[in-house]
């Protein structure tokens, strides 16, 4: 039952609590703009980072004039830059992602607006995008808590329905956006072309990359019986099955080793992995279980 | 259907019936068109469903689990609507007699597997003793003549089943009266104590008691009997159309013709129901006499004579040889025993000053051929010779006509006119003689009054003859008994308190009007006849296991039988002169030996059409025309016979049912916790 939850994304409360957060990222990326996090560049800040020679044209306000004092040598001081972060939240909007209480898409969207916030907040560029995403639609990157409203309302467009394999729309994704930083993918991961070539894109792209795969309590534990006949919501594909004891265990180690095998296939090559129930609160995912990753503090 | 099942459901029962399973088979393969339901992706059920592919065809098994299960149902539903049962005897209650026949009749090898009626009767109780339950007690009674406790009330099975094997057949009648009482007196234990008009119930508590009666019913009903708490059921054992060729009587006796002639005769009986000959042979000892050949229509009766000129003496024993096509199912009455003796005549003394009509009375054709009649006059009472005489037992019966002798002699005695010179009958001072007695009444039933009428006789003098204890007053009057009868020791004295022929003054005058009556004569072939077999006759027929009393003059102490078999035993005479054997279950001829001599010989035979006539009793059924086993009447009571091919049916069709629920049930868990084996 696809639910369109008529409820904001984020709740005031909740709001408040992200607040207190910043999006972390183990590599340190070049950013555009003077930003909150230390970038690769050497700029102004507090931070000492090194010293150089001097050469004709540098800002003299940097040299280190205690040093010429003593070795009569022009050095300059270098500072280790702070800037922003780039922050892009890639949501795969198919059809299988409409289904369950709420949809695995609101969930989506609702994660997405909450680490955006974050990014917002913290003065990051966030940007939002969909697998399906062509070039034409994709919406400009925001950067700064003024945009949290445009960027809420770029989430809420978002409609399922696209019709795009994970690998094409990661590669497509990658081709985009050829800036580093933290990369959120948030997916069922159900492809029946197999996530791992869509995962090898990022790993090649080296983005700080974190894979959260929603799935419903319906597909974690399904509640079916008698025989039916299933149907693919996305290719129409039918699977005709008789609800059993052993069919239902045999389901539950099938989804076991799946799940366990994208863990291990992402620990492997330094993807975050996150696999989110969508009855688990986002608050709750995002306090907790992300912070326990390291995607925020 | 008649065997294993029984058809409950008509053609259109069946019909229906036959269309649930298609209509099974039916609505499962109408559940398979699967209900539709999208979900996200069948990317994991693919797989899932491919690992379960790989043992398909027992998955495909699991799967159709409520198919077989439903089809199980209706299978059992069905199998349960057919009635299966098997022969077998259901038991209720707890506790049981099994009363079995071992007549004479019940050796009838007309049994399943041509084993005997016993044999029968006994397997059936031993398939009984098998379903006794653990809380269910019995007790078997075994009865012929005599009811016979084999087993009192147990539980214990074993006990049980071994005295039931110790139950050999018997050649004797059957008397179930007395099995009855044996077994009321087990199942209702004190019922009403009555005494001195105070009626004391009893206080046990009542338990019902099943008795099974394992018999061929030859017998009649027992009437005046109340069965109480005992269930009666019947069980006829035998069929319908058993043959039986039977001697129902072997005796010798004096030829009508000439009196010195020994004639053998045998009646044999076709119990049949076609006509049959048959060749009697007689036999003496181990040599063979004579031989007839009888054609005896279907159930009638042929008698063979056979004359046997220059035999005085021995074993007499007539066979019968079977012809062939004849299946003769009972053969213990095919032979017959009798002992020929070398005749000896009752000898009687007539002790008379003279008296016509009494002479001639004793001196008929007839009367010769019982006894020989000696005569005397009164005056040899004074010989020495007599004396001892009346010590010796020489005479079987002595007449006193219108004397007394001076003591009572060691015989029968019969007295006319005067009263026997005991105390026990003077009794006190001489009576005069009173007049003209009334006769009122006489004892009719009496062999010596046997068709003797008196109503017309007038007496003129008479003396009462009162009897001592212990005897009887034959003829009463208006004025007393006037002919008495008594015991003494193992005699029997006869008094006629009147005489015949009085002596007065002009000499000898009837002092009654009986000798020109046809009474008077009866009345002494009575008295010969009485007297004369009182001696034991040989011609006597004795049953087997009755009690045989024999007359051994002169015989003391201990004396030796020889049974049948070859067995012997001692016995003890009881008072002098007399044996009373028991042990006489055996057919055939027994002797009686004193000092390795023989000295009396009696042969027991069956000679019961009844147990001969071993056909079941049949009534017809009015409405089918059926043969039905003849019930049982006890009392009031109808004990109907259980058919013998299908006592009870041990029906299944309840634990088909149940197992049905049961399966109805495991479906049902199965539908809705899903779980397939």
């Amino acid at each position: 039952m696809p639910v369109t939850s008529e409820s904001p994304l984020l709740s005031p409360e909740l709001m408040a609590r992200l607040e207190r957060l910043e999006l972390v990222t183990r590599k340190v990326f070049r950013g555009r703009m003077k930003g909150e996090r230390r970038s690769k560049r050497k700029g102004q800040s507090v931070e000492f980072a090194d010293f150089r020679n001097y050469v004709a044209g540098d800002d003299l306000r940097l040299l280190d004039w205690n040093l010429y004092a003593r070795l009569d040598k022009l050095i300059v001081k270098l500072f280790l830059e702070e800037e922003d972060l780039h922050f892009y939240t890639l949501i795969d909007a198919s059809m299988s992602m409409d289904f369950g209480l709420p949809t695995k898409l609101y969930y989506a969207k609702q994660l997405a607006a909450a680490l955006g916030f974050i990014g917002l907040a913290r003065a990051d560029r966030v940007r939002i995008e969909t697998l399906g995403q062509g070039v034409s639609e994709r919406g400009p990157i925001l950067r700064g808590r003024h945009n949290v409203r445009r960027m809420m309302q770029q989430i809420e467009a978002i409609r399922p329905g696209e019709q795009v394999s994970l690998t094409e729309g990661v590669k497509n994704f990658c081709l985009r956006n050829a800036g580093r930083g933290v990369v959120v993918l948030i997916s069922d991961l159900m492809d029946k072309g197999g996530y791992e070539t869509a995962l090898k894109y990022f790993v090649s792209h080296q983005v700080d990359c974190f894979v959260i795969q929603v799935l419903s309590q319906e597909e974690l534990d399904p509640d079916v019986k008698g025989d039916l006949k299933l149907v693919d919501c996305e290719d129409q594909d039918e699977a005709e099955i008789t609800v059993s004891a052993p069919l239902l265990s045999r389901y539950k180690q099938t989804l076991n080793a799946f799940t366990s095998g994208a863990q291990d296939f992402c620990s492997r090559r330094g993807i975050h992995y996150l696999l989110a129930n969508n009855r688990v609160p986002v608050d709750d995912l995002v306090a907790s279980h992300l912070r326990r990753r390291g995607l925020v503090r | 259907m008649e065997g294993l099942f029984r058809d409950t459901l008509g053609p259109g029962g069946w019909f229906v019936l036959g269309l649930i399973p298609p209509a099974i088979f039916a609505l499962y393969f109408l559940k398979l068109k699967r209900q539709a339901v999208e979900v996200p992706s069948t990317y994991l059920w693919h797989r899932a469903i491919e690992d379960l592919h790989v043992n398909s065809l027992w998955q495909r098994l699991r799967k159709s689990l409520l198919l077989f299960l439903q089809l199980l149902l209706i299978a059992l539903a069905m199998l349960a609507l057919l009635r299966p049962g098997w022969q077998g005897e259901s038991l209720t209650g707890q506790r049981y007699i099994f009363l079995i026949d071992k007549s004479a009749s019940m050796s009838a090898t007309d049994g399943l597997q041509g084993e005997s009626r016993l044999a029968d009767a006994k397997q059936r109780v031993a398939a009984l003793i098998d379903q006794l339950e653990s809380d269910m007690s019995a007790m078997i009674i075994a009865f012929d003549e005599q009811p016979d406790v084999v087993q009192e009330f147990t539980d214990n099975h074993r006990l049980l089943r071994e005295s039931l094997e110790r139950i050999e057949p018997s050649a004797g009648h059957t008397d179930l009266r007395g099995a009855l009482e044996l077994a009321d007196g087990f199942a209702n234990p004190g019922r009403v104590m009555s005494e001195d008009g105070k009626r004391e119930f009893e206080v046990t508590e009542q338990q019902q008691v099943e008795l099974y009666i394992f018999s061929d019913g030859r017998f009649r009903g027992v009437e005046g009997f109340s069965l109480g708490n005992l269930q009666p059921k019947f069980l006829p054992m035998g069929s319908f159309a058993s043959q039986n060729m039977a001697i129902t009587a072997f005796n010798t006796r004096q030829s009508d013709e000439r009196p010195e002639l020994q004639q053998a005769f045998a009646k044999v009986e076709n119990f049949s129901e076609r006509a049959h000959a048959v060749i009697v042979e007689l036999y003496l000892e181990q040599q063979l006499l004579d031989a007839v050949e009888l054609k005896i229509p279907a159930g009638d009766v042929a008698a063979a004579i056979f004359n046997l000129p220059g035999v005085s003496e021995g074993k007499l024993i007539a066979k019968l040889v079977i012809p062939s096509g004849f299946e003769d199912k009972l053969s213990i009455d095919n032979k017959a025993y009798a002992v020929l003796e070398d005749s000896r005549d009752a000898r009687v003394l007539l002790v008379t000053p003279g008296n016509s009509v009494l002479e001639v009375a004793l001196s008929t054709e007839r009367m010769k051929r019982l006894a020989k009649v000696d005569k005397a006059s009164p005056d040899i009472m004074k010989q020495a010779d007599f004396k001892i005489q009346m010590q010796s037992e020489v005479y079987d019966l002595m007449i006193f006509d219108q004397c007394v002798p001076p003591a009572m002699p060691l015989a029968s005695t019969v007295f006319v006119g005067r009263l026997p010179p005991q105390e026990e009958w003077s009794q006190g001072p001489a009576q005069e003689s009173l007049f003209a007695p009334q006769i009122i009444d006489w004892q009719r039933s009496h062999p010596l009054l046997n068709l003797v009428e008196l109503g017309n006789v007038q007496i003129a003098d008479t003396l009462l003859a009162k009897p001592p204890l212990g005897g009887r007053t034959l003829v009463d009057s208006t004025l007393g008994p006037l002919v008495a009868i008594a015991p003494r020791d193992r005699y029997e004295d006869v008094v006629l308190g009147f005489e015949i022929v009085g002596k007065d003054g002009d000499g000898a005058t009837f002092n009654t009007d009986w000798p020109r009556k046809h009474s008077f004569p009866n009345f002494w072939f009575n008295v010969l006849e009485y007297f004369s077999r009182r001696q034991g006759n040989a011609r006597d027929h004795h049953s087997p296991g009755s009690p045989v009393e024999l007359r051994l003059a002169g015989r003391t102490g201990t004396l030796e039988v020889e049974l049948p078999g070859g067995t012997r035993r001692q016995i003890e005479l009881a008072s002098p002169g007399q044996l009373d054997f028991h042990e006489t279950s055996e057919l055939g001829v027994y002797a009686v030996s004193d000092k390795g001599k023989v000295v009396k010989s009696f042969a027991v035979n069956l000679f019961d059409r009844e147990e001969s006539d071993i056909r079941l009793q049949t009534k017809q059924d009015g409405e089918e025309g059926v043969q039905l086993v003849d019930s049982l009447s006890i009392g009031y009571v109808d004990v109907t016979a259980e058919l013998s091919t299908s006592p009870v049916r041990r029906e299944l069709w309840k634990n088909l049912l149940l197992g049905a629920l049961a399966v109805l049930i495991l479906e049902w868990y199965i539908y809705n916790r899903r779980v397939y084996v």
